[in-house]
């Protein structure tokens, strides 16, 4: 889990940023937007056909219905402000590491596989809200677009809450 | 100065009563039986969060967030299920009672409904 941190911490230190990193664009802002969702929703596919716990897999269809329906709403912001979201070196960052947490995820089953997705959906909501809070809703200069952020990063800290009950029910399980 | 100072005051009064007036119904007992209530989904919480009302009343969930919501008294007085994005549901409680509710959802939401 330390690994999968890190490899969070550095993708998204990214949109995070160290002070003095060039501000994405809004066009950047829309796609790290629609590529965190994305990155959830695969996670979530994966963990509700995978795991067997009910509630891990209730947790799983929560996150591929939330974040479907918060990219629903960026689409129609992106598509109403005639805006096409323009991939950057986080959006990249993001659907790599997404793409290494399905790998790694893949060869686990049962409780490790539990633990581990949950573990990463706890550090994963904790990075985005940082992104959200500290790069994205400060660098957006469309109005809309920022208020969908605000709109949406109680989603977040929600999921975020939820998927630290689940983490402190496996552990007392462990 | 001083009279429109006097004009600006009467201004602020009228605006804090008219809202009083408009915001009134969503966060107090409404003194007439069978008055409409409504309870905001938004941010991932309900608005208010404790709502009284009295028995014959109407509450209105409205599910402002761009996924679905539910309003599920812990004590199975009343269920809407799925209330998706955009979407509402009513209840009209019949009988006094406090009544917790939360999200089946999302955990982390919750909130009472007072009826007397």
């Amino acid at each position: 889990m330390k690994i999968i941190g890190i490899v969070l911490t550095t993708m998204l230190c990214l949109a995070a940023g160290p002070a003095g990193a060039q501000a994405p664009n809004d066009a950047q802002i829309a796609s790290i937007v629609v590529t965190a969702n994305t990155v959830d929703i695969d996670a979530g596919k994966l963990a509700e056909s995978k795991s067997s716990n009910s509630e891990v897999k209730a947790f799983a269809q929560r996150m591929i219905t939330d974040h479907s329906g918060v990219n629903k709403s960026a689409d129609e912001l992106v598509t109403k402000l005639k805006v096409t979201p323009q991939d950057n070196p986080t959006s990249q960052n993001l659907k790599s590491g997404g793409e290494k947490n399905i790998s790694n995820l893949k060869g686990l089953s049962g409780a490790v596989f539990d633990k581990a997705y949950i573990d990463h959906e706890v550090t994963y909501h904790q990075q985005v809200l940082d992104a959200i809070d500290k790069t994205l809703i400060p660098s957006a200069k469309n109005e809309e677009l920022k208020a969908l952020l605000v709109k949406v990063r109680p989603a977040f800290v929600a999921h975020l809450d939820h998927a630290k009950m689940i983490q402190a029910k496996l552990a007392k399980k462990g | 100065m001083k009279s429109t100072g006097s004009k600006r005051l009467s201004a602020a009064c009228a605006f804090a009563l008219s809202l009083s007036f408009a915001i009134a119904p969503l966060a107090t007992s409404s003194p007439t039986r069978g008055t409409t209530h409504t309870v905001v989904i938004d941010g991932v919480r309900f608005e208010p969060e404790t709502l009284s009302v009295r028995p014959g009343d109407t509450v209105v969930w409205v599910n402002h967030d761009p996924f679905p919501h539910t309003a599920t008294s812990q004590a199975g007085r009343f269920d809407s299920h799925e209330i998706g994005a955009g979407a509402s549901w009513q209840y009209t409680p019949d009988k006094s009672g406090v009544f917790p509710y939360d999200c089946t959802f999302h955990p982390t939401m919750r909130a009472t409904l007072i009826v007397r």
